[in-house]
């Protein structure tokens, strides 16, 4: 349940999004991506309300939105390379997508999102033969070759190790910074926010409780203290 | 308690529903062995007839699983909840091809033949309608049962349910699919032995002839084809599933 949450994020910024777990991380990024329907409230993107969009105006909606979850959720029997040119369906015709047969336009965003993430070798391996840390970064070039303007990342280095965690979070706020994207991550190792992010949200329970610059990040209640609280909630 | 009281006592009635009657049994069993005695050696006169007759009822169960697969494959589209949430068109496609799903290939097979005529085209469309809803139940099950993370994640590049099906779900299931359809066919080639009971057509048909007229040695024939023809099948499509899946 979320409620009384309410915040602006100016294009180009990169926002962390922490929150013990059950905080309704989760349920506010399905919120923002209409893969869950909120009862009551108004969701602004790029200036449009995607809660009134009906279902062709939030397909073409969601080509603006980069989704990265904490499961990476690829195509699991595909190549990484096919699993990028995902990233270009909303923009190919019905029978490219169906015959797998995308344009060299196309095919070279793909290998230039998967270059970008280093990857570039593994464009031939199924999804389902990379590591939790390739797989998290195939899926961020399916978002990169999608060239959306916001990148929501629900948790997107919770099941990776800390070495893997630290260079998926710098490649997303490199591409966050060399092409303007805005970006918001949740978060729940709050170590790994300095350094990452321009700004932290701080979920709990539901309820936004801060909303600060990252250089006041260090006179917040120290991260212990985030969790802690939880239980008089 | 009173439960279990009443399910042995249904249990029990069963059996006189059923006629069990050991009794004749005992009585009709020296005429079976008799019969078998009867049936050696097998008659071979007429093995080309019955040759061709099981290659009908072999083609017969095969483009009938075809036609089957060919209806299956939207159906189980539509009766798909994580393809399909409106419930207006889920509920009408389960009940579709739970309709299709619960009259038995014999019995469409007894109506086409009156429609259509005798032959093995009547069986071909029974074995076709009746397995289309076999498979498209079994193939919509595989479909809800996929992690809907992926095509979570194809529907937020801003692709539509066409291309969210071709793209991230077919790779998903396919080998289920073809595993599905294989053992089906299986699954025909045995039930497709009977159709010619009803005029549908293949070796069936002969068969009842022969036992009408209390041919034992044809009958022998009959079924040692039969033996062959889905020992054969089944080795086939368990080469077919290792080569595909």
């Amino acid at each position: 349940m979320l409620s009384d949450v309410s915040f602006t994020i100016m294009p180009g910024e990169v926002v962390a999004l922490i929150g013990p777990s059950g905080a309704g991380k989760t349920t506010l990024f399905r919120c923002l991506a209409r893969l869950a329907e909120a009862d009551d409230g108004e969701i602004h993107l790029l200036g449009r309300s995607i809660r009134l969009m009906r279902s062709g105006q939030l397909r073409t909606a969601r080509r603006d939105i980069g989704l990265v979850f904490q499961q990476h959720n690829l195509i699991r029997r595909r190549s990484a390379l096919h699993n990028v040119l995902a990233g270009r369906l909303g923009r190919v015709p019905l029978w490219r997508a169906m015959a797998r047969r995308f344009k060299g336009d196309d095919r070279q965003r793909a290998y230039a999102a998967l270059d970008r993430v280093d990857l570039l070798d593994f464009a031939d391996r199924r999804a389902d033969r990379l590591s939790g840390g390739q797989q998290q970064r195939v899926a961020i070039a399916r978002v990169l070759a999608q060239e959306s303007r916001v990148i929501l990342a629900d948790e997107p280095v919770a099941s990776l190790d800390p070495a893997a965690a630290v260079s998926v979070l710098s490649l997303l706020r490199d591409i966050a910074h060399d092409r303007g994207i805005t970006v918001l991550c949740s978060l729940h190792q709050i170590d790994l926010v300095p350094g990452f992010a321009d700004r932290v949200v701080v979920l709990r329970a539901g309820r936004l409780v801060t909303d600060d610059a990252i250089k006041n990040f260090r006179s917040l209640p120290a991260g212990g203290d985030i969790y802690a609280d939880q239980g008089e909630q | 308690m009173l439960a279990l009281l009443v399910g042995v006592a249904r249990y029990a009635a069963c059996f006189h529903y059923a006629e069990i009657d050991l009794g004749r049994l005992w009585v009709g069993l020296p005429k079976l062995l008799h019969w078998t005695a009867q049936a050696w050696p097998p008659d071979l006169s007429e093995l080309d007839l019955l040759l061709f007759r099981a290659a009908q009822t072999v083609a017969m169960a095969t483009i009938g699983t075809s036609l089957a697969v060919l209806i299956a494959a939207p159906l189980c589209l539509l009766a798909a909840r994580n393809v399909i949430p409106e419930s207006f068109v889920y509920h009408p496609a389960r009940w579709l091809l739970d309709l299709l799903r619960g009259v038995d290939s014999f019995v469409f097979a007894l109506l086409f033949v009156a429609a259509v005529g005798l032959g093995p085209f009547a069986g071909v469309l029974g074995i076709g309608l009746h397995s289309a809803g076999s498979i498209a139940k079994l193939w919509s099950e595989a479909i809800e049962t996929i992690e809907p993370g992926p095509l979570e994640a194809v529907a937020m590049t801003g692709a539509g349910r066409l291309k969210l099906v071709s793209y991230a779900l077919l790779p998903d299931v396919l080998p289920a699919l073809l595993s599905t359809s294989l053992y089906i066919w299986e699954f025909n080639i045995r039930s497709s032995t009977v159709l010619g009971l009803v005029g549908a057509g293949g070796i069936g048909q002969d068969l009842k002839n022969a036992v009408d007229l209390l041919d034992f040695r044809s009958v022998a024939t009959i079924i040692l084809i039969i033996l062959a023809m889905v020992t054969a099948i089944d080795r086939t499509s368990a080469w077919l599933r290792r080569r595909l899946i």
